[in-house]
């Protein structure tokens, strides 16, 4: 029952805010944006604890809200983005985005009016750190390496492409 | 605890592993030994080393055939995939060779060590039947791609053409994440042949469409067909050559291969219907209309283009459009399809070198840069020849036949479904005859421009080029070389 | 006896739980548990931290040859609630131009995360607020919020010294955090588990005399070292305090906060500065446990204050003694020193983990780092990061 509650309390606080990275009626500063998503992540994290995965939900808030957010807002501060301009709505995307957004939706609220989600199940395994260690080295142990090269990649291709070539 | 073979893993992934130790080799050197080096020796040592890494790929794989199917579709080692993996790793040592000319950068280390893990992606894309794995190497090829595609420095255009690659790719692979985590809710597996098993079929559950459209988007984006391919124009035109040679060759016969792969493995059964008055949907119909899309928009849109390059972009749409028609042919149509996508690599490749040596020598690729180069190179304006018209299916070229086994293969599946979309596919080929004429037009009956300075062309790009157009000939008179061993089971 | 002394915070927690329970229905045990441990951490550490103010002023005042301050109430022991209710009265200035939600919610940002990050440290022996699988996880993830609220409060004061502030402080803590946490991996690879209680549990015992202490190892001595100077970068402390560097950037990211907010700032720098030498007692320093076998009838907590009084008087002296690094020589120093020792001394740590025991995985263990420590040091000078700087533009 209270976990229940706390989940659409946690889901609904991350719609809100990731509703208003994208689209904050207040304040259209990237800073403000970027704080919002901050609160998106810790929702987010906050999601992982009720799914008993308490190493995912730390992982999440250390990752996210920590290192990459931090370092979004480091690259705001560096560029000095200014608050945006109210940008003029184009007609065209406002109707294309509205239809397709409303047909997923609809999609969507018929599949679940069609097949009521069950009772939800409890998860297979723990999220304990322990079984989350096994499965990346036995079963995952090929997508773990693979991702460990996509970050060579992306480490490359950043110093790459920020370096100045100083001749 | 599942009990792993570790060693097992090693002997399948063996030449992934040959060709990322390969790019980690490559970067080490050029950091530790190289520095004090010359550019154009270092530019040869790395491009050499990294054309011996794949080598030594193909040259494992030949010798050491491990077939077999690791955790549960982590990695499918067949006989086919040991050939896309092949055609692959030669588009890279041949991209690597035509680089030897070039002046776009002075970071050859990176650039190798880039070109070569983007390989590996494509190779892990190509032998994995697992959503999670899909994802990640494709992830992982993209990455490297958009970097490739940047690497001019000082060329602003280059920088703007990465820039619209990477944002379309970004957000098409955010597409593709939602339609697979909506496969993965709907199946409860990541592995293709469970999921096909999960889903069943023939009737289309509304969110399992909202997830086929989505992956479409997103490997649409990939193979550049028609509502997704903005970025290909620009890309091609403004990379630096040898990247836009590999993106369009290399990285679209493997996503080519792992479309057909998600599409025919993972939704197999769903296959629907694209016939008039006996509609059915599935993904046969979604892929019939970006054909379509892609043949109309490709040729009619290359006709107007002034430059080379980006002619090519809007040809590979439209080629697309017919490679789309082998994965329409189910799995009959594979070895068509890769057939196909590996001759029209050669040829793209071939076609990009020979725009690239244009460029370096008139400073420039427009048409009219091409004028009179029978004259100049007579042996780079008979490879262009072979080229073009091998994209435009002349016999008795490669495209002739790879077009003809595409055609076939569409027909022979469902009773003459396709025949409409084949019929289109025929009729837009005899359009793109007049935009690859026009090319051909500018090099042998245009008269060359007065004083233009003679220089020596590097001797690797040539021959890179040369091969090129001996492989799409010898594929061309002799089909059954390679479609023999890629219909073999 | 001994026993119930080191119990008597804990038994006394389970009576007030069972005397408040004959007023308040049963279900309300775990949240009156909880919260009543809460307050008692609450009120340790702010005691604590009055208590430290005045013994840094005390001490940096004897280092520099002066009394520091002795003028309210015996020997100055009353100076924290002076300089309290001094913060308090203070009018609470806000620069016009701030953004006025952020700048108000920066601080909190700050303080209410470390005092998170008390709750997973075992002060005493059954003494843990929250015993998580994930508690060491937990620790560092609650402190990336200091790296937001530095952003956060340097961002909204629109005022440039606090914006170079927060870009030399996030600077900064994202470089030391990587070698914290790799020497905090160590001793998570040792320990077979993230929970901070099972790691002191780890190293409760003795052989003879000598405790099972992390830091009586190679790799351990090697990962505490590194694991001090990392948090001294993380709480910005001297010799890294360049955020905050009175002489240069006036006070850095906190420049326009005064009054309770500025005492907030303050609150959570000392704190966090507790959280993280908690955290090198929990990991290398035995935790709770004593040092010696004769005298473990002292109670469980006694140690760990004891240790964390220490370690305080350490970071004290450490700020009298030691000059302000400068930007160029604090990134090179993180990145081209620290980290690679970090992970050599992970490699270091898996040898001593498959090595047979007995003084060969001493020796090898020892040389490795040795050598690391010689080589990587060496390199570092002669690359003349830590020398004169040179200027490409200026000059």
């Amino acid at each position: 029952m209270t976990a229940d509650l706390l989940f659409y309390l946690f889901a609904a606080c991350t719609l809100v805010c990731g509703f208003l990275v994208i689209a904050n009626p207040f304040s259209l500063n990237p800073v403000t944006s970027a704080m919002f998503l901050v609160l998106t992540m810790v929702f987010l994290a906050g999601l992982f604890v009720l799914l008993h995965a308490f190493f995912l939900a730390a992982i999440q808030v250390l990752v996210y809200a920590g290192a990459v957010m931090v370092l979004f807002l480091f690259v705001i501060m560096l560029l000095d983005l200014k608050a945006e301009e109210r940008r003029r709505l184009k007609v065209f995307g406002i109707t294309t985005g509205l239809i397709a957004v409303g047909a997923i939706l609809f999609i969507f609220l018929n599949t679940l009016a069609q097949a009521p989600l069950g009772a939800s199940t409890t998860p297979e395994l723990e999220g304990t750190t322990m079984a989350l260690g096994k499965l990346l080295f036995t079963r995952y142990l090929l997508p773990f390496e693979v991702v460990s090269v996509l970050l060579l990649v992306a480490m490359i291709g950043a110093i790459f492409l920020s370096k100045k070539e100083l001749k | 605890m599942i009990p792993v073979n570790y060693l097992d893993l090693l002997r399948l992934a063996a030449p992934e592993t040959v060709v990322l130790a390969g790019a980690l080799v490559v970067l080490g050197v050029d950091l530790l030994a190289l520095r004090e080096v010359e550019t154009g020796l270092r530019r040869l040592l790395l491009l050499i080393l990294g054309a011996v890494t794949c080598g030594a790929a193909i040259a494992w794989m030949a010798a050491f055939p491990n077939l077999g199917n690791f955790m549960q579709g982590m990695l499918v080692v067949t006989p086919l995939t040991q050939w896309v993996k092949g055609g692959v790793l030669a588009l890279a040592i041949l991209t690597l060779l035509l680089s030897g000319g070039a002046s776009f950068t002075n970071h050859w280390g990176e650039y190798v060590a880039l070109l070569l893990l983007s390989a590996v992606g494509l190779m892990f894309l190509v032998s994995s039947e697992s959503l999670l794995v899909i994802f990640i190497a494709l992830e992982l090829a993209s990455l490297s791609l958009y970097i490739l595609a940047a690497f001019h420095h000082d060329a602003p255009e280059s920088a703007e053409a990465a820039l619209k690659y990477f944002l379309f790719g970004s957000v098409s692979a955010g597409f593709m994440l939602f339609g697979l985590s909506l496969l993965y809710g709907l199946s409860g597996s990541i592995d293709l042949r469970e999921i096909a098993a999960a889903l069943g079929g023939p009737f289309l559950d509304p969110l399992l469409a909202v997830a086929m459209v989505t992956v479409a988007v997103g490997l649409g984006f990939k193979i550049a067909a028609a509502p997704f391919h903005l970025w290909a124009p620009d890309v091609y035109q403004a990379a630096p050559p040898p990247s836009a040679a590999f993106i369009a060759s290399a990285s679209k016969l493997a996503s080519f291969f792992v479309l057909a792969k998600v599409l025919s493995v993972g939704m197999g059964g769903l296959e629907g219907r694209a016939v008039f008055g006996d509609y059915l949907p599935g993904w046969v119909p979604l892929l019939a209309a970006l054909a379509a899309a892609s043949l109309l928009w490709g040729n009619l849109a290359a006709i107007v283009q002034t430059n080379v390059r980006r002619l090519i972009a809007y040809s590979a749409i439209a080629h697309a459009g017919y490679m789309l028609l082998g994965i329409m042919g189910g799995k009959a149509g594979l070895p068509a399809l890769v057939y196909y996508a590996m001759t029209y690599g050669f040829t793209t490749l071939g076609a990009f070198g020979v725009a690239s040596l244009v460029r370096d020598r008139v400073g420039g690729d427009n048409l009219s840069d091409f004028a009179g180069l029978s004259r100049r190179e007579p042996w780079m304006a008979f490879c262009m020849l072979v080229f073009m018209l091998s994209l435009a299916g002349i016999p008795p070229l490669a495209g002739f036949f790879g077009k003809f086994y595409l055609f076939a293969a569409a027909l022979k599946t469902s009773s003459l479904d396709l025949l409409w979309l084949v019929i289109l596919a025929i009729g837009m080929s005899a359009v793109s005859l007049y935009y690859y004429l026009q090319v051909l037009k500018q090099i042998y009956v245009v008269p060359p421009p007065s004083g233009l300075a003679a220089a020596p062309i590097p001797s690797l790009p040539k021959t890179v080029i040369i091969l090129a157009a001996l492989t799409v000939i010898v594929l061309g008179c002799a089909p059954n070389l390679l479609l023999r061993v890629l219909a073999a089971p | 006896m001994a026993e119930k002394l080191d119990q008597i915070f804990v038994q006394a927690k389970h009576e007030l739980v069972r005397w408040l329970l004959c007023h308040v229905p049963g279900a309300w045990a775990e949240v009156l548990s909880a919260l009543l441990s809460i307050a008692t951490l609450l009120v340790a550490f702010a005691a604590l931290f009055a208590l430290t103010t005045l013994l840094e002023r005390k001490g940096l005042g004897r280092i520099q040859n002066r009394y520091g301050p002795n003028r309210v109430g015996p020997f100055g022991l009353l100076q924290p609630v002076a300089d309290g209710i001094k913060a308090l009265t203070k009018e609470d200035v806000v620069p016009r131009a701030a953004d006025q939600v952020v700048h108000f919610i920066a601080p909190l940002v700050l303080v209410v995360p470390v005092f998170l990050a008390l709750a997973v440290l075992p002060v005493g022996r059954n003494m843990v607020v929250v015993d998580l699988d994930a508690g060491l996880l937990f620790f560092f993830a609650v402190g990336a919020a200091t790296e937001l609220s530095v952003f956060m409060a340097g961002w909204s004061s629109r005022n440039k010294y606090s914006l170079l502030g927060a870009m030399r402080a996030i600077a900064q803590m994202i470089s030391y955090e990587v070698p914290l946490i790799l020497s905090a991996v160590t001793v998570v690879m040792m320990a077979g588990s993230l929970s901070t209680v099972r790691i002191v549990e780890v190293q409760a015992g003795f052989s003879g005399w000598l405790p099972h202490w992390h830091v009586l190892t190679p790799w351990g001595l090697a990962g505490f070292l590194l694991f001090l100077i990392a948090a001294a970068a993380e709480a910005n402390r001297c010799p890294f305090d360049l955020p905050e560097g009175e002489s240069e950037i006036i006070a850095g990211y906190y420049i326009e906060y005064s009054g309770f907010k500025f005492a907030l700032f303050f609150l959570g720098e000392y704190i966090g500065l507790f959280a993280v030498s908690g955290l090198a007692i929990t990991l290398f320093l035995g935790g709770w446990t004593a040092p010696l076998p004769f005298v473990q009838w002292v109670p469980s907590y006694v140690w760990f204050f004891l240790k964390l009084l220490s370690l305080i008087a350490f970071f004290i002296w450490v700020r009298g003694t030691l000059p302000r690094l400068r930007m160029d020589q604090l990134m090179s120093f993180a990145w081209k020193f620290m980290l690679p020792l970090s992970l050599i001394n992970l490699l270091a740590a898996g040898l001593w983990r498959f090595l047979p025991e007995g003084l060969t995985r001493w020796a090898f263990c020892s040389l490795l780092l040795a050598a690391a420590y010689i080589g990587l040091g060496r390199s570092l000078v002669q690359r003349r990061n830590l020398g004169r700087r040179t200027y490409r533009f200026a000059e």
